[in-house]
Order: structure tokens, then C-alpha cells, then sequence
């Protein structure tokens, strides 16, 4: 029987303008079970100097050319009971475009916003546990909160391709099913909704994963896809230079593993791309952290 | 029981599937104006210029002072922008925002002018509001001095029309346009200065200001007064009145002309001397008077002038 305990693995989150959302859901289809949980630290970097616009896919960043996105995050989860865990997330992000210093004197920009962004926090709670013996079925609910933790502004105009984030608190839901066997390999699908409390548009998310966990290793595969329910396009109808209020559109896959290497203490790494999107870079990023289960 | 539980995990995996599908509705879809002109590589810096020129949130949406809520633009390449010395997005920066704005009005209109509609003589009010003309020389068709090389490409709020020269209109008198250059308006360096001090010393300022007057002017550059021996804009005022009215007016005829207007090889000037011009060869001519050995050519050519056309060139046309 694979324990409850064994897993985890960490979300990065990064949040950029014509770019992302979160790289991929920190809500995980595993509980940590009471009293027991973990800290990570993570460093990631994802860069892209193609924009998915309408109706293709389009090379160079508008002013910037391309743009750099790494962030180093804490990602904590700590089981409040056997069926609640809190989750949190808090990252410190760097944006970097690359736009010639003569452009950016003409057009008053700077090529770099870096800053702690904006702070996530998870209720989750898992009410129902099905165990077919070689195999278990869970259902998880989670409510999330993100909002601004450090005095970053929102940046106007052309600069706003280039920023730590646009101070939208968003509240976020999720439901989940995880699906595992006893040897190791599981799935899980989710779906989120975000409710953004600015122009920021709402949005919904879904992930599905496949995996295998065991005592000593874990690895997983991802799809994730996130549709925004309003927002204007870029260059279309609506938009007026200003990025955060665009409609933000993805599919995205991704990997992650994960070890132990010395006794509570355990290496993750992954790496996403984007396959497909709407207002958003076509970015590849990777991360790698340390993990501490307790 | 464990048959269900593999088939309720199919369907779970499959109804995700369909909703984790990929974002491809879209791929049919029309970009705007300001899409097409970000999405082609040449027109990267008439990109620039509509960030720097703060137009990139009009050419995204609908034009609000037309039925059709559309624009037609005549825009212009990469190449059109690097003749004048804008190369890349950075140069920009040597042009004052406001006359960068002004310039891209100028390539804009309201509703869809397709090229059916084109032909030589018409005009076409411009956004800017000065009109442009249109030209048939051979096989090809201009707008002011610049031929439409791409025509009809259809955009989600209008027309596009690639051109290769930049269009620049004043709004105002050739005396009042030089000025415009002169006091860093146009450039954020100053431009024309020994010329506007020509004009003033040699008292032909209410002539060319005339508003019923219509010239063609060639507008020496300060580094042209230089190559003719002014050292300083104080060298100019020094000068003999006559002897620079005598020189301003080899530099204009009578008629104003785009570039792909001007058919002949020779013209008389104002002044009673005569210019020989080169074949019209990509956009442009050279001009060479008799006092000078090695003809001129244009540095700025086809400035719209309220009061007729001129063209900047690099050495003063001395007679």
C-alpha cells in the first residue's frame, strides 16, 4: 500500500504578464495526513520570445523581444487533520524583458520588475475516501486565496508586459478526483475556478495528471489547460496597452520528479511548455527545489 | 466493483480530456490593424513608432468616427522607415512624439479604401486631416510620393496597404514647416536653421508662407549649407540678402510635385536658372544645378506643405 504520506510535490507559481498563470496547480491529489507536512524552496526560469496573438503565433515580445520569468518560491502544506491540509505558496518573482536601451529611453520602460508577488493560501479538505482494496478513489475540494503581499505597483501601459503582478486578489475553487493503485500509479483531474476581485478577468482551470508515486521516487505527467471567461484579446477589441486585463488562454504540459536523498530531505525538478495559447508567451521553464517532509 | 471503479475513472479521464482541450478556435479569426502590423516582421518598426506614437489601443479597436467602424492604413515597411535614417524601433527616438503621432494619422483614414477604388487624381482625406493624393506612373500606383507595393490586406477593423516611403504631411506653409524643423519640433535636433535664416535674411518669407502661393521646394540640410561654405547659421545672416534670395530661389519651381509626379528631366526655377533631374529610379531623383558638380539628393523627400511639397536634399543647389 502506497501511504498517503510519501508525497508531494511542489508547485511553482509565477504570475507574468503576457505570459502566465500558474505554471501548474498547487493543489496536489495527495493529503498529508495529520500533523505531518512539508517546506520546499524552489528556484525556477521560464523564457519565451514568442507571444501566442491573434491568430498565430508570433515572434518577439511587443517592446521587450523576449522575457525572462524566475522566481524563487517557499511552498509549504501542513495537515490540519487527516482530511484538511493548508497549503501555502509565497514567491519572489523577477521579470526581465530585453528591450534595447535606446527603446526603452524613447518609450520611459525599464527592462526588469523583481519583488515578493502575490501570497497563496489553501484550505484543503478531502470529505470523501473511497478504498477498493488495490486501488482508492479520493475527492478533494480546496478554496485558495492569493493576494498581493509586497508594495509592488501595477505598472501601466507597455510596462505592464514587464511586472511582478497586477494586485488582483483572486479566490480560487477546486475540485478534484484522485485516482490511485496500490502499485504506485494514480490520475487526478481538477477544476478550478478563479475570481478575480480587480478587471482581472475570471478564469477556469483544469489539470490532469498521471503519475506513479513509491517510497522513493515519484514522477508525473500534466496536462494543463486555463480559459479566461472575459477579458479583451491583445490587439483587439477593448485593449488599450494596458496587459493584465486581457483574456489569457493555454494549454500546457509539463513534468515533475521527485527523491528522496537523505532522510526527511528530497530533491524535486520539472520542467512545462506551452502547446497552445491565446495572449500569452509561449514559454518553456524549468524549476528544481529542496523538500522538507515532516 | 473494481470493473465500475476502472470505467468511472475512464470516463473521469475522458470528460477531462475534453475539457483540457487545445486552445485552437481562434486560428481563423482576423487580427486588427495593430495585430498585422505586430504579427509581419516588416513592419517591426512601424510597431515601434505606434507604441511610441501611442496609436497601438486605436488601431486595435474600432474607428469611432466612421459607420463602418473601420481605418484603411498605408503603411509603411521597414525599408520605407530606414530611408529615413530609422532603422530599428531604437532610432525613433530622434523624432519628437507629438510629429510621430501626427505622421502615423497621416497614413490613416476612415472606412475601407480598397485598391478598386484607387485611381490616379483621386485623394483621400487623412486621419491627420490633410488629403492625400493618388498617382499612376507605369504600371504602378502612389499615394503622395509612395508606391503601394501590397494592397487589400483585410484586418478585423479595416484595410491595409503596405507603402515604401514614409508619408509626412505639416499641416502648415513651407515657411512654418521649416520652422517646425528648425525649432526641434520635427527631430529633437534642430534641422533647416541656415535655411529658416536664408529665408529670413533674404525677406522671400512672405512668398513661400504665401497660402495661394504652390512650390516645389529642395530644402538644404545644415550639413549642406556647411558643404557650400556657411560655417555658422551667423555665416547665413552676414550674407548679401540679394545674393541668398538669388540662391533660395534656384531651389524652387513653380507647382508643387511628389516625387512620383516629376516626369521631366529639366525644370526652371524661380529664380530663371534650371535643374536637371535623374530617371526616377526606387522612389527618387537627384538634382543638379550648374554651380555644383555632383548632383544632390534627397534626404527627406515628399513633406506635404499646406502650401506645396518639399523635399530635403544634401547640398545646397547653387546656381
Amino acid at each position: 500500500m502506497i501511504k498517503k504520506q510519501l508525497l508531494f510535490i511542489l508547485a511553482v507559481t509565477t504570475f507574468g504578464y503576457v505570459n502566465t498563470a500558474h505554471s501548474q496547480s498547487p493543489i496536489s491529489g495527495f493529503m498529508q495526513g495529520k500533523g505531518k507536512g512539508n517546506v520546499s524552496l524552489s528556484f525556477s526560469s521560464e523564457k519565451y520570445d514568442e507571444v501566442y496573438f491573434i491568430p498565430e503565433k508570433v515572434q518577439g515580445v511587443p517592446v521587450f523581444n523576449e522575457t525572462k520569468i524566475t522566481s524563487t518560491s517557499i511552498y509549504a502544506t501542513y495537515g490540519i487533520s487527516n482530511q484538511v491540509d493548508v497549503v501555502l505558496v509565497l514567491p519572489y518573482v523577477t521579470a526581465k524583458g530585453n528591450a534595447t536601451p535606446e527603446v526603452l529611453m524613447n518609450l520611459d520602460l525599464q527592462n526588469e520588475r523583481k519583488g515578493f508577488q502575490d501570497a497563496s493560501v489553501f484550505i484543503k479538505y478531502s470529505p470523501f475516501y473511497f478504498d477498493f482494496g488495490s486501488s482508492s478513489l479520493r475527492l478533494i475540494g480546496a478554496l485558495g486565496l492569493k493576494t498581493p503581499l509586497g508594495n509592488y505597483k501595477v505598472e501601466e501601459g507597455f510596462q505592464s508586459i514587464i511586472a511582478i503582478g497586477n494586485r488582483s486578489t483572486t479566490v480560487s475553487t477546486t475540485g478534484m478526483a484522485m485516482y490511485k493503485t496500490n502499485s504506485g500509479i494514480f490520475a487526478s483531474a481538477q477544476l478550478a475556478g478563479n475570481y478575480a476581485s480587480n478587471n482581472v478577468p475570471n478564469s477556469y482551470a483544469t489539470e490532469l495528471k498521471i503519475g506513479f508515486a513509491a517510497k522513493s521516487f515519484y514522477g508525473d505527467a500534466f496536462i494543463a489547460n486555463q480559459k479566461s471567461t472575459g477579458g479583451v484579446d491583445i490587439f483587439g477589441p477593448g485593449f488599450t496597452g494596458f496587459f493584465p486585463i486581457t483574456k489569457v488562454n493555454y494549454t500546457k504540459i509539463g513534468l515533475n520528479l521527485y527523491t528522496p536523498i537523505y532522510k526527511e530531505l528530497g530533491v524535486s525538478v520539472g520542467a512545462s511548455t506551452l502547446v497552445a495559447g491565446r495572449n500569452i508567451g509561449n514559454s518553456t521553464g524549468y524549476y528544481g527545489g529542496l523538500v522538507y517532509k515532516f | 466493483m473494481k470493473n465500475i471503479t476502472i470505467k468511472n475513472a475512464f470516463f473521469a479521464a475522458a470528460l477531462m480530456l475534453t475539457i483540457v482541450s487545445c486552445d485552437s478556435e481562434y486560428k481563423d479569426e482576423t487580427p486588427s490593424i495593430a495585430g498585422i502590423a505586430v504579427a509581419n516582421p516588416n513592419f517591426s518598426t512601424l510597431e515601434g513608432a505606434a507604441v511610441q506614437g501611442g496609436v497601438v489601443g486605436v488601431l486595435s479597436n474600432s474607428n469611432p468616427n466612421d459607420p463602418s467602424g473601420h481605418y484603411t492604413v498605408f503603411a509603411p515597411t521597414n525599408d520605407a522607415f530606414a530611408r529615413l535614417g530609422l532603422i530599428n524601433t531604437g532610432t525613433l527616438g530622434g523624432l519628437q512624439n507629438g510629429f510621430l503621432t501626427n505622421t502615423l494619422l497621416y497614413h490613416v483614414s476612415n472606412g475601407d479604401l480598397l485598391a478598386s477604388q484607387i485611381s490616379n487624381g483621386g485623394t483621400s482625406k487623412s486621419a491627420l486631416g490633410p488629403n492625400r493624393r493618388f498617382i499612376s506612373r507605369g504600371n504602378d500606383l502612389y499615394i503622395n510620393g509612395s508606391k503601394i507595393i501590397l494592397t487589400n490586406v483585410n484586418a478585423s477593423n479595416g484595410t491595409v496597404h503596405a507603402i515604401d516611403k514614409v508619408m509626412i504631411a505639416t499641416g502648415v506653409d513651407i515657411v512654418q514647416s521649416a520652422i517646425l524643423l528648425q525649432t526641434a519640433k520635427v527631430f529633437k535636433a534642430p534641422e533647416l536653421t541656415f535655411l529658416v535664416a536664408a529665408v529670413v535674411k533674404s525677406g522671400l518669407a512672405p512668398v513661400l508662407a504665401d497660402p495661394n502661393a504652390n512650390f516645389t521646394i529642395y530644402a538644404p540640410t545644415d550639413a549642406a549649407f556647411k558643404l557650400a561654405g556657411f560655417k555658422t547659421v551667423q555665416d547665413v545672416s552676414n550674407a548679401p540678402a540679394e545674393v541668398l534670395a538669388q540662391v533660395l530661389l534656384n531651389h524652387a519651381i513653380a507647382g508643387g510635385k511628389f516625387t512620383s509626379e516629376q516626369t521631366s528631366t529639366t525644370v526652371v526655377t524661380a529664380g530663371g536658372g534650371s535643374l536637371t533631374y535623374s530617371p526616377f529610379l526606387n522612389g527618387t531623383f537627384t538634382i543638379k544645378s550648374g554651380g555644383i558638380t555632383k548632383p544632390a539628393n534627397m534626404v527627406i523627400p515628399d513633406i506635404q506643405c499646406s502650401n506645396g511639397i518639399v523635399h530635403v536634399i544634401d547640398q545646397v543647389l547653387i546656381p
